[in-house]
């Protein structure tokens, strides 16, 4: 018995259903930025690399320091990178005039990634888990991170553009590591945005380079800040659209590209707007699994049947 | 009244003015972080005739502290700290000998009982039933444990005092102890240092005798004032720490250009003191560091007279260097395992390579077969 | 030639040399195993945070699951298009998917760093339903039960067959039950490798920019669903070759260039659809004469070639050809699968004409790591030929039909089906 096109044609349909409806199905919705958001703002231009913020974050996190070694022999707490001890790191970018600084730390996306890929939802938007972490409150939009549902398949480090999340390689019962805004350092008792997060960064920068406020009012400040001085700052705030906007916006000294500072060049659509789109439009909201399912199972069981009552005849002759 | 101070004193006959006395009461108030009027109330006490009484016992030690206490100048601590406190017993200085100085102990004790403040200089060996520093036939452990117990308050100057210091470094064959180690359950303020410096002891003293208070202890009973922090957080060469320039071997051009000394051997990042900070016997610069020699770690247990000279520690409380990760820091793994590489080009080769002599094997086999139908 | 050929125990010693060698990789593996569970994934691989899933994810789970998608390719031609002459080439396939994708799941567990938490993954309201990889999670832990009863046939097959009358009476009785149930068991089977297959392509799509534009395409669990099947299709005409060298397995040359006429179309529908959608997308602007367009390439003509091969008769009439394509189909698969995970993974991204940004990470496999991804497979190995010699798997040729009837009727009914 050879197989005819027919055959395959028929084969092509049922096996190809789920992805040929791709096409036809509505796109995931963008999130909006939620209105009570909190974030950070950082000014390129006005960062004198004192690491201050670097020290703070590890004292307020309690990190364990991250010995380098220097060419001299000296030990230093010097973070190369982010890393499972560090959240919060400086780097340095050679420009035409001296150095740029830069501040890395999680961006709490607006529509992040890495809470788009999270199985168990161990990674999500505080408030806005399916389990809750002691004190969470919704609408702040800041990432938390809740290791008791977290099995350690690190598929946030694969979906972050801004490789933010980092993991306790040289641990036998890992975490991932990464800026939780100092959530733990809100104080309930106080009024406005100190009682959702109180980041040791922001506390302890001298020149006011890194602040931390709402979102809303960040955007504002940093295009306020554009329009009085347009030459000295980029015509534009990272983290407004980028992969859907992120939480924490950047503004970078004119000469000095969003690129060169490390921060990915990405579309306003977020990757998992798109990801979330494609993967589950076939499914039509379970609908598709279920029919092919049944219809499969009917089709198994007809075509048994058929060959009992052949074989029947068969053995009939 | 103008001249209160320096004539109850006498001070002017020794060339010292009232000015310079306000000065050093309120340098001493300062060190222990009281505000300048402070300063002008001690000078105000003493005037009066309210004098701490000091008893001053010397045990196990070389007598370096009350050395460097009779040392100091611009102006006379020495002659200040002997005329703003009552010393009523101290070996070193008292002209009398013998049964003598023996009944003006006794004498003080009695008078000031629960007032006088204790100075102990030096170790108390411990081992043998502490009969290895005797006084007047009194065993060291003794006549500390008597005039403790009717001391207002207790102050350990020194090292040996405060830990042990040089008695107690290894084998300490005497088994020397500090002070708080004898006297557990009372409050000894310790002033670590080899020597201590004047200061600190002034300071902890004229704040006792004035408002009748210690300074701010830690948990070893240093005042906070003067061992808060760390050599090396308030230290003078710390710049060139931070940019990773070291001297690499006395007397090489970083040496002399005055670099970190840390490579050398250097105890400040471990080492509780405010030597960076207050200058000893108002010499600026006098102190290992200022003079081009690693801290040796005197003030710190377990460091001073323990690690050898020429070690250095790791960094308590370490802050980055002045030099920045770049954006895209390297985190390369290649080329660390050559035979990593190597293996796993092996399996990737060795499963290519079987799949192609198997093809082959097998068409051949079939060719054959083929032909033979 | 009948469509009912029976498949028997192939007996035989089973500590032979082969499999003491298999044994032993396994054992190395095993040890670099329990390392990794006192000592953390670090010291035993070079996984950073840059190249976080190493070669464990793509290889292990990803490639393997795409060898032992055998069962899923010959289970929708048999059962869905109801051509009754695969059904001997059922078992074997059923085994090999068993076992590949329990040796992913497996891997998994020694790759997720905090393992201990996995017993919380079946607790649907915590379910991220935007999370692809529960998705894989949960269809993968389904189908590995699935699968493991699809064997089970020869398992109470051998019972039945057996001399101690109690594992008798329970293939006797089980046998036929097991049967009845199969066409729902059998639905099952298809349908979640069709999800998971997909949605293994789906876990790339939200790598966006770290992935090459080449690579990255919201095809990529169409493309994953289709290259699994060539993977699946190739893998079966492989393994009966290699079982009829060394078993005497049957082996029909008709029946293998009819169905890899079919993978022919399959290799042939991932080209066009991989070409249809670069030229669809825009995206033949990055093609250069540089690595990614030399990989690209490379990866169309690995695709082509077997495709091409299977389609000749000269091919066809000729084993060794006929396996070498089927080889080649096979990798065609797997380095279409390693590429999109990892080779053209970039911590840092791509450039907006397709230059990696240099990040600072590399990756090569470590030592540690190679070694536990040959275990695996050698134990892999080890299995199947343990299963095949003890059990009613292969269907062997020239051997007489009443050598074989032990467990006709239901059982055999169930096996088949």
């Amino acid at each position: 018995m050879r197989i005819s096109r027919r055959d395959l044609l028929k084969g092509a349909a049922v096996a190809g259903a789920t992805t040929a409806l791709a096409g036809t199905a509505s796109a995931r919705e963008a999130v909006e930025p939620r209105p009570q958001a909190v974030g950070m703002l950082f000014d390129a231009t006005l960062c004198v690399g004192c690491r201050a913020c670097q020290s703070a974050c590890k004292r307020a996190n309690k990190l364990p320091v991250d010995l380098e070694t220097g060419e001299t022999g000296g030990q230093y707490d010097a973070p190369r990178d982010l890393n499972s001890s560090t959240k919060n790191v400086i780097k340095a970018v050679e420009a035409a005039n001296g150095p740029t600084y830069m501040k890395q730390q999680c961006m709490h996306c607006v529509d992040p990634s890495c809470v788009s890929v999270c199985m168990m939802g161990a990674l999500h938007k505080e408030g806005e888990g399916k389990k809750k972490l002691p004190g969470e409150r919704a609408g702040s939009g800041i990432v938390v991170y809740d290791k008791n549902t977290c099995v350690g398949c690190r598929y946030c480090q694969i979906g972050c553009a801004f490789n933010v999340p980092k993991f306790e390689w040289f641990d036998a019962f890992p975490l991932i590591v990464k800026c939780e805004l100092c959530r733990h350092r809100a104080d309930p008792k106080q009024e406005g945005l100190l009682s959702i997060a109180n980041p040791a960064c922001c506390e302890v920068c001298p020149r006011e380079a890194v602040v931390y406020g709402r979102r809303e009012e960040l955007l504002a400040e940093a295009k306020r800040r554009i329009a009085a001085s347009p030459a000295r700052y980029q015509q534009h705030v990272y983290g407004e659209k980028e992969g859907g906007g992120t939480q924490v916006l950047y503004l970078a000294p004119a000469g000095v590209s969003f690129t060169q500072l490390g921060l990915p060049e990405l579309p306003d659509r977020s990757q998992a707007s798109f990801s979330e789109s494609v993967s589950h439009a076939p499914y039509l909201h379970g609908v598709t699994p279920v029919a092919l399912y049944l219809g499969m199972a009917a089709l198994i069981a007809r075509n048994r049947k058929r060959e009992e009552a052949a074989e029947h005849r068969e053995e009939g002759k | 009244m103008n001249d209160m101070g320096s004539e109850v004193l006498g001070l002017e006959t020794k060339g010292v003015s009232r000015r310079d006395f306000i000065k050093v009461c309120t340098t001493a108030a300062a060190a222990v972080g009281l505000p300048a009027w402070a300063g002008e109330k001690m000078a105000e006490n003493v005037a009066k005739g309210r004098k701490p009484s000091v008893i001053w016992l010397h045990f196990q030690e070389c007598t370096g502290c009350t050395e460097s206490l009779l040392r100091t100048s611009h102006p006379d601590v020495g002659a200040l700290i002997l005329d703003l406190v009552s010393v009523d017993y101290h070996e070193t200085l008292f002209a009398a000998a013998g049964r003598q100085i023996e009944e003006a102990l006794e004498k003080a004790l009695h008078e000031n009982e629960g007032k006088f403040v204790l100075v102990v200089e030096g170790a108390i060996p411990e081992k043998d039933g502490g009969i290895y520093c005797q006084v007047g036939g009194k065993k060291a452990i003794d006549t500390l444990n008597a005039v403790a117990a009717k001391a207002g308050a207790i102050i350990a100057i020194g090292s040996c005092a405060s830990w042990g210091g040089v008695p107690s470094a290894a084998p300490n064959p005497t088994g020397a102890t500090g002070a708080p180690q004898i006297l557990k359950g009372k409050t000894v303020v310790t002033l670590p240092g080899c020597p201590a410096n004047p200061y600190n002891l002034l300071g902890t003293v004229l704040q006792y005798a004035t408002f009748g208070t210690l300074p701010a202890l830690d948990d070893l009973g240093r005042p906070k004032f003067a061992y808060g922090r760390v050599i090396h957080e308030d230290c003078q060469r710390r710049p060139h720490f931070d940019a990773g320039r070291f001297a690499q071997a006395f007397g090489d051009e970083g040496h002399r250009n005055g670099y970190c000394l840390y490579k050398l051997g250097c105890k400040g990042p471990q080492t509780h003191a405010n030597c960076s900070l207050l200058d000893f016997c108002e010499v600026p610069g006098a102190w290992p560091v200022g003079i081009g020699h690693p801290c040796v770690g005197c003030t710190e247990q377990g460091v001073g007279f323990t690690v050898p000279i020429y070690t250095n520690l790791p960094v308590q409380n370490p802050t980055a260097p002045m030099a920045y990760p770049a954006i895209h820091p390297d985190h390369t793994v290649l080329g660390k395992s050559a035979l990593a590489v190597g293996v796993g080009s092996a399996v990737v080769g060795a499963i290519v390579g079987a799949g192609v002599v198997a093809t082959r094997k097998i068409s051949a086999d079939s060719e054959k077969t083929e032909g033979k139908e | 030639m009948s469509a009912h050929d029976h498949p028997k125990a192939i007996g035989g010693s089973l500590l032979d040399r082969s499999m003491l060698v298999l044994l032993a990789l396994f054992g190395v593996a095993a040890v670099v195993m329990a390392y990794r569970f006192f000592a953390g994934v670090g010291p035993v691989s070079n996984m950073t945070d840059g190249f976080t899933w190493g070669i464990w994810e793509p290889v292990n789970v990803v490639v393997f699951t795409g060898i032992g998608a055998g069962a899923y390719s010959v289970g929708l031609l048999c059962y869905l298009l109801n051509k009754g002459q695969y059904h001997g080439l059922v078992r074997p396939a059923v085994l090999v998917g068993a076992i590949a994708y329990t040796l992913g799941g497996s891997s998994i567990m020694i790759a997720l760093g905090r393992y201990w938490n996995s017993y919380l993954l079946p607790w649907i309201p915590w379910w991220n339903l935007s999370s692809a990889l529960l998705e894989v999670a949960i269809c993968v832990i389904v189908y590995v039960t699935v699968l493991w009863i699809e064997v089970l046939p020869s398992i109470l097959d051998g019972a039945a067959a057996s001399r101690s009358p109690r594992w008798a009476a329970i293939g006797k009785t089980w046998g036929p039950r097991l049967a009845k149930a199969m066409p729902y068991i059998i639905a099952l089977a298809i349908l979640l490798p069709t999800m998971h297959q997909s949605s293994l392509g789906g876990l790339m799509l939200i790598a966006g920019p770290k992935i090459h534009p080449l690579w990255h395409t919201a095809l990529l669990p169409t493309l994953f669903l289709v290259s699994c099947l060539s993977m699946g299709f190739g893998a079966v005409v492989a393994l009966v070759t290699i079982l009829n060298l060394t078993w005497n397995a049957k082996h029909d040359p008709k029946l293998f260039a009819d169905m890899s006429k079919v993978n022919a179309g399959m290799l042939l529908f991932y080209v066009v659809l991989r070409v249809a959608d670069v030229v669809w997308s825009g995206k033949l602007r990055f093609l250069a004469l540089d690595f990614p367009t030399l990989l690209f390439v490379a990866e169309l003509a690995l695709f082509l070639a077997p495709a091409l091969m299977f389609l000749s008769p000269r091919v066809q009439r000729n084993k060794g050809r006929m396996f070498g394509a089927a080889l080649l189909a096979v990798a065609a698969g797997a380095a279409y699968r390693v590429d999109a995970y990892l080779t053209m993974y970039r911590p840092a991204g791509w450039t907006a004409d397709g230059k990696p940004i240099a990040a600072g990470w590399n990756y090569w496999p470590s030592l540690g790591e190679t070694i536990v991804t040959v275990g695996m497979a050698a134990v892999g190995v080890a299995l199947f030929i343990f299963v095949s010699r003890k059990f009613p798997v292969v269907v062997v040729e020239d051997v007489r039909d009443e050598h074989t009837h032990v467990g006709s009727g239901p059982a055999k009914a169930a096996a088949s089906r």
